[in-house]
């Protein structure tokens, strides 16, 4: 892949247990970018290419002295639902090499390295880092008008550093204003526009919790700035205040400091949205994992999955995402916030702008998207994901991407013909959130990104994608701008992610969609290579003043075209 | 007595006719014999709602000062309301629609009336018979043989008059078989698998009774089967205690030590009341819009209709490996042999035979297996989920096959020659039809009514060229391989097209189809130039 992939333990026998298949001997090679593993066994090998990033915890499982059979050996536990566990020789220290260079490189940060990112030199025809531009965005969005305007008070981070340099913030206030609300919002993150409706002028405008307190403090630059937010949407009556929290934990919130916004902000309305925080979806997550790795649960599957309430947070999320759109969209500004405004207003604010606006659908666009609301707007990857960390406990993790792209999935499968991308682009992102081979995903604000070089120093996920496009479109899309998506948030509509979740179990079949993608896009293909060949005789017969649009004589083109249906049956499928 | 008999009210004016997916619009409400038509009478508009009377399944009022409000529960899951002024005008509509939409006598029915200009009654009845059948599988003639000793009913009121039966098995034998099986329904081929020359039988179970009696030519026939081959397979729908609690009645099993080749494997279905329950509690779980208390996956679980799938589909799947596998020819009953049996033989041959995933064979099939085999449509089939009548004899088994064979369709999108819209129609058509293949209880009945004579059959006109291309699968690419469908229930999804079809949701993805269908036609047109 890479000049700068090392080799740092090869060829040593070791045996896979694989939950599936039972144990299995093989060769390990573990490089500074993955572990591949390859059993002896010629028919039907069973190969584990697993990239380092994806580690979550190595453990060594059993002793010298331990009996039994495969007692003596690693256990490895990874942040893609799913765990590795490996058995060696019980003599001569046999694990304490591989388990050194596990432990060594896939937490690079806990041993004083770089990430792989910064290490791999893979070149691409795209430079992804060149999707995202803000000014660019903004300009797309109609932005600055003659109510909003740009502001550069953060370019150097230090009235948020967490946000970023670039913002959109209301034409009528000053600079000290911004200072002054900043004060008030929880490290700073003041309202600030992520998104305008071009005909309503209505704007999605997110932050962090108010200041409020035990005491139930006020601040009069924080209520007038949210005043002048609405005041820039004429048919903005009231500004709705989304608070992802529930109602309790939005209280509890001001022994804290924090809190929500009270009665005195009267030309406001608050409506609280039940999103769980990130240790109850941690913990979700971690529920489903039990029942679907490496067994899935047989007998009360459906109980099982309820049980785990994975579904229920994805419902939550989108209803609250397809509230916030329906606001906009009739004309009335929102503003969208949680605690901190780096996790669940993610969600919703990038949930919701996908709903609303189409450009966000294209391939490219939901690239911008990501980068947008949840890379430059500071949601901590690094924090939630844990690159090359060994802290494997820390409480800070948490899958809120995962949960996002979940919710996107979500949304492809009901409106199938909706997004220019596919199921694979959703896959992609999620393995290489963890893989560490793309600077993408590292690091928790652009303040960090820029002191470590990330843009000239790594790759971006999206040199990858844009390369090969071709990989993650989808060959149903059928373009519609202007018209809002809301998908239905019901329990009743929501399906488990089985292609993600439960992909690592062979007996499983999944929904074959890729098939039909696949088989779809050879028709269009074909349809292409007719239509050229087509063209190709339309001129060569106009030159000899032959009119082909209009001839019903069986020309030679009859003979091709009896053909199609034979290509037709030769044409693979992967059943 | 005429059917104006029971209309005292035939038109109401200004009535509001609330539905899924439309807005609500006010009209003129028509009842006839058979139908009720609601046209709008709004400016600009002319939506005309045309509903087979046969298919509704429960009518409910409610009073309001002079106008009242019924709700009609169709079969097909849809439910629709009616806002009718005058109290006498409302009571009259919902006691004619009560009355008209069970009428018991089938040759009252719409079927019989309906004559679309298109079709005309002198041409072919179904797509075949079983001489048809038995004459195109040269494959058989060595072995089998086609019997007539069924011609006039007698042996077997619900078998076809003609049937296949081993070769060395005269028809003498076969009536002492037929005695020996409950309904008279003796072991007759239903799939000969060309690639080893394994077949599957069916019948009924076998009248051994508490003292065990034993039928030496029952024995002979299914020695006729295996041959010389060292061993057969027994499916048997029950569980081995129902098998032992069945000779209580009269029933029983073929005993390993009168039928030494053959080998009995139990695998226990559901049918009849408790299938018809599962239904109810599934449909109830679906229509409940209470979000409150969303406890959905778990209402989902306990109405079982997913479990039904998985066993209905693991068990075709045995089904299917001891022929295909295994190379063994196979025995498949439960108790009446008409429900389960029918059931998984279908999804087997689905499994194994590529030309029964064509379109064409997919229809073929269901003829073969459904209809001439004497599945009781009328009385499976009278009520569905709805109704609050009290069920006698009613059981979806033919939805639940619908449900499976979705389910395959949806693992192995390519492999099979119909769309979803096909499944979906036929599950309307099984309930109320303007055709009459799924009228009466088999073939008997069916001469008897002349349905053959007097009715369509929905069969050939779904094969009309202007049917066809919405009842294919645009994708299809032939397979000769087996399609082994994955049983886990992670695998197995709710036919949300079917049960969830009322939804706006279930539209935006008969858009994709719709897209899919006109871009391989688009392209097909380009190529043909």
């Amino acid at each position: 892949m890479c000049k700068t992939v090392t080799r740092l333990e090869t060829d040593q026998e070791i045996i896979y247990m694989c939950p599936f298949s039972g144990a299995v001997k093989g060769k390990v090679l573990i490089t500074n970018y993955r572990l591949y593993f390859k059993s002896s066994d010629a028919e039907g090998p069973v190969v584990l290419d697993v990239p380092l990033g994806v580690i979550s915890r190595v453990e060594k499982m059993g002793g010298a002295s331990s009996r039994g059979e495969n007692s003596y050996g690693l256990d490895i536990t990874c942040k893609d639902m799913r765990n590795l566990r490996f058995a060696l020789k019980q003599e001569g220290h046999s694990r304490r090499g591989i388990f050194d260079m596990l432990f060594r490189y896939a937490f690079p940060l806990s041993h004083g390295l770089a990430l792989f990112a910064y290490l791999n030199q893979e070149k691409f025809t795209e430079n992804g880092w060149n999707v995202y531009k803000a000014m660019e965005e903004f300009r797309r969005q109609g932005l600055p008008n003659n109510k909003w305007r740009m502001t550069f008070i953060n370019k150097r981070y230090e009235l948020c550093d967490t946000y970023p340099n670039l913002l959109a913030v209301p034409f009528k206030c000053t600079e000290d204003d911004l200072r002054k609300v900043a004060a008030f919002r929880s490290r700073g993150r003041i309202p600030v526009l992520s998104w305008i409706h071009r005909e309503n002028q209505a704007v999605i405008v997110r932050c962090s919790q108010p200041l409020v307190g035990m005491s139930g403090k006020r601040n009069k630059d924080d209520e007038r700035y949210l005043d002048l937010i609405r005041e820039a949407n004429d048919t903005t009556k009231k500004l709705t205040i989304y608070d992802a929290r529930p109602n309790v934990n939005a209280v509890a919130n001001k022994a804290t400091g924090g809190g929500y916004e009270g009665d005195e902000y009267v030309n406001a309305e608050l409506v609280f949205l039940d999103i769980q925080n990130i240790h109850v979806m941690r913990e979700s997550l971690k529920k489903l994992k039990d029942i679907v790795y490496p067994n899935v649960e047989e007998s009360h599957w459906l109980s099982s999955l309820e049980s785990t309430h994975w579904l229920e947070h994805i419902k939550l999320v989108l209803s609250g995402a397809i509230q916030v759109a329906d606001k906009v969209s009739s004309g009335n500004s929102v503003l969208v916030h949680c605690s901190d405004g780096w996790d669940r207003t993610a969600q919703l604010t990038s949930l919701a702008m996908l709903m609303l606006d189409s450009h966000y659908r294209t391939l490219r666009g939901f690239q911008v998207l990501i980068e947008k609301e949840w890379i430059s707007f500071g949601h901590k990857f690094a924090s939630r994901i844990g690159h090359g960390d060994k802290n494997h406990a820390d409480q800070d993790r948490s899958p809120i991407f995962v949960q996002f792209i979940d919710c996107v999935w979500q949304m492809t499968k009901q409106f199938p013909t909706a997004f220019e991308f596919n199921e694979h682009l959703l896959l992609s992102i999620l393995d290489h959130l963890y893989s560490c081979r793309f600077g993408t995903f590292l690091y928790n604000c652009e303040n960090a990104r820029d002191q470590h070089d990330l843009r000239t120093k790594t790759t971006s996920l999206w040199s990858l994608v844009n390369s090969k496009m071709d990989l993650y479109l989808n060959p149903f899309y059928t373009p519609e701008s202007g018209q809002v998506l809301y998908p239905v948030a019901s329990m009743r509509h929501l399906e488990l992610w089985v292609n993600y979740y439960i992909r690592w179990n062979p007996r499983i079949r999944h929904q074959q969609q890729s098939p039909v993608e696949q088989r779809y896009k050879e028709l269009l293909a074909l349809r292409e290579e007719y239509l050229k060949k087509l063209e190709q005789l339309q001129l060569s017969d106009s030159s000899s003043s032959y009119q082909l649009t209009n001839s019903t004589t069986p020309n030679t083109t009859s003979s091709t075209a009896s053909t199609p249906s034979q290509q037709y049956t030769h044409l693979q499928t992967p059943l | 007595m005429e059917f104006s008999d029971h209309i005292k009210t035939a038109n109401v004016e200004d009535v509001v006719l609330r539905q899924p997916l439309h807005p609500p619009s006010r009209g003129t409400l028509c009842i006839t014999g058979h139908h009720l038509l609601f046209s709008e009478r709004e400016e600009g508009s002319s939506q005309q709602v045309l509903l087979l009377l046969r298919n509704i399944d429960a009518v409910e009022k409610r009073m309001s000062g002079s106008s009242g409000t019924i709700t009609i529960k169709c079969k097909d899951l849809r439910v629709l309301q009616l806002d009718i002024p005058g109290m006498e005008q409302c009571l009259n509509i919902s006691r004619s629609i009560e009355t008209l939409s069970c009428l018991d006598n089938v040759s009252e029915m719409y079927p019989f009336f309906y004559r679309p200009t298109d079709l005309s009654l002198q041409d072919q009845w179904g797509l075949s018979t079983p001489e048809k059948h038995y004459t195109q599988m040269k494959e058989l003639h060595e072995r089998w043989r086609l019997s007539s000793v069924n011609k006039s009913y007698s042996v077997c009121p619900s078998y076809p008059p003609a049937v296949i039966v081993p070769n060395c098995i005269d028809d003498e034998t076969l009536k002492k078989v037929a005695k020996f099986r409950q309904g008279g329904r003796f072991p007759v081929l239903c799939y000969y698998h060309r690639k080893n020359g394994m077949v599957i039988m069916r019948s009924s179970q076998p009248l051994t009774g508490a003292n065990r009696k034993r039928c030496k030519e029952d024995e002979l026939l299914l020695q006729a089967v295996i041959e010389d081959s060292d061993k057969g397979f027994i499916i048997d729908t029950r569980s081995s205690q129902q098998v032992h609690q069945a000779r209580m009645t009269g029933g029983g099993f073929e005993s390993k030590s009168f039928y030494n080749c053959w080998k009995r494997l139990h695998r226990q279905m559901e049918r009849g009341k408790a299938l018809q329950e599962s239904l109810i509690k599934l449909v109830e779980a679906c229509s409940d819009e209470s979000h409150s208390v969303d406890r959905w996956l778990s209402k989902l679980e306990n109405s079982k209709w997913l479990s039904h799938v998985q066993t209905a589909l693991s068990t075709a799947g045995l089904l299917a490996e001891c022929v295909e596998r295994d190379g063994h020819s196979a025995l498949v009953h439960g108790y009446e042999g008409t429900d389960c049996s029918l059931l998984i033989c279908t999804l087997a041959q689905l499994i194994m035979d590529p030309f029964c995933r064509t379109l064409e064979g997919f229809l073929a099939l269901l003829e073969r297996e459904w209809v001439q085999a004497g599945h009781p449509f009328q009385q499976r089939c009278a009520h569905s989920a709805y109704s609050h009548a009290r069920f006698q004899q009613e059981s979806p088994v033919f939805l639940l096959l619908l449900d499976c064979v979705w389910q395959l369709w949806r693992q192995f999108p390519l492999a099979l020659g119909f769309s979803e819209a096909l499944l979906l129609r036929l599950a309307n058509e099984v309930y109320a039809s303007d055709y009459g293949t799924f009228l009466c209880n088999n073939d008997q009945e069916r001469c008897a009514l002349g349905v053959k004579d007097r009715t369509h059959c929905l069969f050939r006109a779904l094969l009309r060229p202007a049917e066809i291309d919405y009842y294919s699968n645009p994708l299809y690419e032939p397979t000769e391989l087996a399609i082994w469908p994955s049983v886990h229930p992670q695998s197995l999804q709710l036919w949300r097209g079917f049960f969830l079809r009322w939804t706006q949701l279930a539209h935006h993805l008969e858009e994709v189809q719709e897209e899919i269908r006109s871009m391989v036609i688009e392209w097909a047109r380009v190529a043909q130039r």
